[in-house]
């Protein structure tokens, strides 16, 4: 595994995907193969009608008893020092219970970065100022209207470019530099020399807002001692030991449900500081407290793919083989320390076979919102250069790009020290890829149609991800009841991915039962497995293989009941269907007339997930295409269509594997062509803080014709069922794709995101 | 979070325009933009009036003696969009009422609201004390101006959020009003303020005045016209430029035209040099573009909105080159 750059934090000081710990033993089994019952099929959502219908409780719809309603004041400052807070005209007001600030010793505890939920110096707008605690939703607004606060301004930097400039006003009294990290291997001048041709260019990203549909927040209720939270979250367990940190409780007191949750991205990994203030407020005020962040408060304080620069040099012998890529990438972190060049530089130096890399890497803290993980961090920043300079390096050689990705395809994992892949799922992606979506055809018909002001293009891109491996630690019971149906108790959440259904399918594989006969309870601290949060596209390969030991370990027993009623050896009794019988196939048992199974009511089956082999890389990959057309005399880019191939090993439910290409490359179109945080110059404040303002993509922005291409393979090296990470592969090429079929179809290049008239248009005058 | 308001729902227009007339009272037709308004703080009322209860039918779309037709102003712009008289007739009207928001918010604003809508600058819509606010500056000035004018603009820099203005503005149409005074009858060009005159309203109705109707004329009915949009997002967002065009063609020849812009000025703009240049012209290569670049004469980008030029100049020759192809 990766070093230095896992390490890297978010925002709540925690690595943003958690890596194994001592790891039990190797994960082997007899694989599926080829024919599956129900593994690889189309299968919608087995909680589907629950949560169209409405009857699906997720967070924000739970209500209690007595509850009341928080809300959070924001500084409207991007800096500012807050000399006084006066509550008293809000706590006059009736409906009132509690207001809270850093006035409050008690309610205040530490939090990120040696700082505290409520901090004296604010240093990014919206951070947290004071909370109350009111009758209704209403209310709690208009106390927050009469609470005064007095600020005094400070000098703010809002860009990374000011925050390093000399005089800069300091985030932090240390100074806006979070922090530099570098690689090397090889030697980068030899590289250099060695070459017959170079590429560089500066590509700049925009930083991209985290707004899922159900905002962040949560329900906290104390009976006692004991506080139980529904959050809108990632991962109970994660949430659970931060507030239990947090507030000093023992893991035992803190409870944390969250069955149903409308979309994470990244951003709800972790406790946020509401789930905290819910927490106190619901002690203070001994009532239930619920509190979700308004809209403008989720763009301003709950996190964003950082904004970056990068500056990329290729270099190749005249038969398109890399000898150099040097990289530098700056991002910026925000307010506080959160990864703003976390992961920056992978692709650049992981994605293709090349001996002599060198990559800089430096985090800055500007005044503005913290970074969190957004959807492949760093990852989608890095492909928009690394995958531009690739398609700019292939014009310069004369190659075709696809021959020139092809050329470089590497057998391990370059930065790993080329540690074996477990496929050459890169050269099938890009193959197949280009073959289904007609690749040579189409650049010769685009090629053709270049009279008139409407210009067509063709691009593609490829990538990679480093963690589409899962593991350890992650434990699943699955329960055999002596009707014949099973219940699968695991604690990872579903974030609308199908978390659920794909692995309802894998105990009805593994069992011969129906999908019908699973149901499935995740995602409660109180009564689910640990899982780690669902992130990093490990969900499938961590808890899958985890499902299926445990319907393994429900299985063994039935072998053994089965074998003492029938009398037979134990080694003489095998699973057919949903039936056991005797080798010699004489005789033959139902599972629902096992005496033992009828005595005891249910077998108990234990999975723990065991750690990946250590001799190969297991890795996801991706190739995206893409056909569009520019009107050079407005700038507008129409998609035509696209198309992605990917790599993640074995498909367990083909319909949701295509609801992640679709979700993957709409949320990498978002970022390519239409989303992008604007700050101020004067002021520093937000100004897109709202969803008309912040342009997520439309149904409309989406190309016609999207296909989802898997690549057909089990991957049984991975781990037991075959299957790795998808969620964020999907969207790392989409924008280099795009940008390179822009290309393909002006000769203008685009440098930065989001790509749109503003940018476009000027270029595309100047340089035709 | 919505103010404390009250909410009266009259029967009869007169009642309407009566309580109108007082105080800080917002009229509540589709509401779309009323109630966005309103959550976000730009601005607060103690009264919205709701214009669901009337008994006179402000939503019909009848035909007028010289031929041409006349829309109730509350009339949905889906309505608008999909209506086949309008289609054939006043083609850049539905295709301009087509290209509003989205679906869901066609089927519910309505065609007065549409042009009585408020500005989408995000300092205005923001947390920010801007002039027409009522505070003292703008902050487009020195601030994020991409999306601001390049025409039009003195003190305030807005663009008109309206694509069904600059449509009715080229085809020529009349707003019908009522009013405490018995209303009266406005050209679509003079219906909307501009910041020179009064940088905090957007329209020059008076205190209780309403929009009851629109009236297209028949001499503009089965002419030439068009509308197209160019935005950054091709749902659910505003006009990065805007054009509707009305020609009266003899051939290849322009008799008379009318041009007016949407995301260019505070107002819907009309275009007069770009008419001027374009009448009596045969539509060429030279005539379009000398027309595109009379539109943009005046233009004065501010710092970031430049693009603006050369992208109405686009749009205009576009429009004009299918013109001429047809």
């Amino acid at each position: 595994m990766p070093t230095e750059e896992t390490e890297t934090q978010n925002i709540e000081g925690q690595t943003p995907f958690t890596q194994a710990p001592d790891n039990p033993a190797e994960d082997k089994a007899e694989p599926w193969g080829e024919q599956t019952r129900i593994v690889g099929r189309r299968h919608g959502r087995i909680d589907g009608f629950e949560r169209v219908s409405g009857g699906a409780v997720y967070p924000s719809d739970v209500s209690l008893p007595g509850l009341l309603h928080a809300a959070i004041l924001g500084c409207p400052y991007p800096h500012a020092r807050i000399k006084g807070v006066d509550a008293s005209a809000a706590l006059k007001l009736p409906g009132v219970h509690a207001v809270i600030s850093s006035a409050d010793a008690d309610a205040n505890p530490e939090w990120h970065q040696g700082g505290r939920i409520f901090n004296d110096t604010c240093r990014y707008e919206g951070e947290p100022v004071a909370a109350v605690a009111a009758d209704n939703p209403y209310i709690a607004a208009d106390a927050l209207k009469r609470i005064l606060v007095s600020y005094e301004e400070l000098p703010y930097v809002s860009d990374m470019e000011s925050a390093l400039a000399d005089g800069a006003p300091k985030v932090h009294p240390d100074g806006n530099t979070v922090k530099t990290d570098s690689y090397s291997r090889g030697d980068l001048k030899q590289g250099l020399e060695q070459a017959a041709v170079q590429v560089s260019g500066q590509y700049r990203t925009a930083s991209e807002m985290q707004t899922p549909l159900e905002r962040h927040g949560c329900v906290a209720r104390w009976e006692g001692d004991q506080l139980t939270v529904w959050e809108s979250t990632q991962g109970v367990y994660a949430v659970q030991s931060r507030i239990a940190e947090t507030l000093g409780l023992p893991l035992t007191r803190v409870r944390v449900i969250g069955h149903y949750m409308g979309g994470a991205f990244g951003s709800k990994l972790d406790a946020g500081g509401y789930s905290i203030i819910a927490s106190v407020l619901a002690k203070r005020t001994g009532r239930p407290v619920k509190l979700f962040v308004s809209r403008e408060q989720t763009l301003l304080t709950m996190g964003n793919r950082p904004p970056t620069r990068m500056d990329i040099r290729l270099a190749a012998r005249q038969d398109g083989g890399l000898t150099a890529i040097e990289f530098t990438g700056r991002g910026a972190s925000g307010a506080y320390s959160a990864g703003g060049a976390s992961l920056l530089d992978w692709l650049a130096k992981d994605l293709y076979q090349c001996d002599n890399v060198a990559t800089e890497l430096e985090d800055v803290y500007i005044n503005a919102g913290p970074a969190r993980p957004f959807r492949a961090p760093g990852y989608v920043q890095c492909a928009f250069a690394v995958e531009q300079a690739m398609d700019a390096l292939a014009e310069k050689l004369n190659m075709d790009p696809v021959a020139l990705r092809l050329k470089n395809i590497p057998k391990g994992s370059p930065a790993k020290d080329n540690l074996p892949y477990t496929t050459d799922g890169l050269r099938l992606c890009i193959e197949q890829g280009a073959q289904h979506f007609g690749w040579e055809a189409a650049r010769a018909e685009a090629a053709k149609r270049q009279d008139g002001p409407i210009k067509r293009g063709v691009g593609m891109a490829a990538a990679n991800w480093f963690v589409g491996d899962g593991g350890p630690p992650c434990t699943v019971i699955v329960r055999l009841y002596a009707d014949g149906t099973a219940n699968l108790n695991m604690g990872a959440s579903d974030i609308g991915t199908g978390t659920r259904t794909v692995m309802a399918m894998v105990v009805a594989e593994e069992l011969g039962l129906e999908l019908d006969a699973i149901s499935v309870e995740n995602a409660d601290t109180g009564t689910c497995q640990y899982a780690t949060p669902s992130g990093g596209s490990k969900t499938v390969p961590t808890e899958a293989p985890t499902v299926r030991r445990a319907c393994l370990a429900v299985k063994d027993q039935l072998l053994d009941m089965a074998a003492k009623q029938l009398g037979a050896g134990r080694d003489q009794v095998v699973f057919a269907g949903s039936e056991i019988r005797t080798a010699d196939g004489f005789e033959s048992l139902k599972i629902r007339d096992l005496d033992r199974l009828s005595n005891q009511k249910v077998v108990v089956g234990l999975g723990e997930r065991r750690h990946n082999p250590d001799d190969v890389s297991i890795t996801p990959f991706a190739a995206q295409f893409c056909e569009l057309e520019v009107n050079t005399r407005t700038g507008e880019v129409k998609l035509l269509r696209m198309l992605g191939a990917n790599e993640s090993g074995r498909v367990i439910n083909r319909l949701t594997w295509d609801n992640q290409l679709i979700g993957g490359v709409t949320m990498g179109i978002g970022f390519a062509l239409t989303e992008g945080r604007v700050l101020d110059g004067p002021t520093g404040k937000l100004c897109n803080a709202n969803w008309h303002d912040y342009k997520l993509p439309t149904a409309l922005d989406i190309p016609p014709e999207l296909i989802s291409d898997p690549v057909m393979l089990n991957d049984d090296q991975a781990n037991i069922v075959g299957a790795k990470g998808l969620g964020e592969p999907v969207t790392i090429p989409t924008a280099p794709a795009i940008a390179n079929a822009i290309y393909h179809a002006t000769g203008v290049r685009p440098m930065a995101t989001p790509i749109n008239p503003l940018d476009l248009l000027p270029r595309l005058n100047q340089e035709t | 979070m919505l103010p404390a308001f009250a909410y009266i729902r009259p029967t009869r227009l007169q009642d309407v325009v009566a309580r109108l007339n007082q105080g800080d009272a917002q009229l509540h037709a589709g509401g779309t933009d009323l109630l966005g308004c309103l959550h976000d703080g730009v601005f607060t009322t103690d009264m919205v009036i709701s214009l669901g209860a009337l008994e006179s039918d402000l939503n019909a779309i009848r035909q007028t003696e010289d031929g041409g037709l006349e829309l109730g102003a509350m009339a949905r712009v889906a309505r608008i969009a999909e209506d086949a008289t309008i289609r054939q007739r006043y083609p850049a009207l539905a295709q301009a009422a087509a290209s509003v928001a989205s679906p869901q918010l066609r089927n519910q604003g309505t065609l007065g609201g549409n042009l009585c809508q408020k500005p989408r600058c995000w300092y205005y819509r923001g947390d920010f004390a801007c002039l027409r606010k009522g505070g003292f500056k703008c902050f487009a000035v020195n601030g994020e101006n991409q999306y601001h004018c390049i025409l039009g603009g003195t003190d305030c820099f807005i663009v008109h959020p309206s694509d069904i203005a600059p449509a009715l503005v080229a085809l020529d149409a009349e707003i019908k009003t009522a009013s405490p005074q018995g209303g009266r009858r406005i050209a679509a060009s003079d219906l909307h303020m501009p910041p020179s005159e009064d940088p905090r309203r957007e329209t020059r109705l008076k205190d209780g005045e309403v929009i009851v109707s629109i009236r297209l004329p028949g001499a503009m009915a089965n002419r030439y016209s068009r509308y197209r949009k160019v935005r950054a997002r091709q749902a659910w967002d505003f006009a990065l430029a805007g054009c509707a065009l009305n020609l009266d063609l003899d051939g290849d020849q322009v008799r008379d035209c009318r041009i007016a812009l949407a995301g260019a000025a505070p107002v819907p703009w009309r275009a007069q040099a770009a008419e001027q240049a374009l009448k009596g012209q045969t539509l060429t290569a030279a005539t379009i573009r000398n027309t595109a670049q009379a539109a943009m004469a005046d233009a004065d980008p501010m710092s970031q909105n430049g693009y603006k030029v050369a992208l109405f100049e686009g749009l205009i020759a576009e429009m004009l080159e299918q013109a001429a192809a047809t």
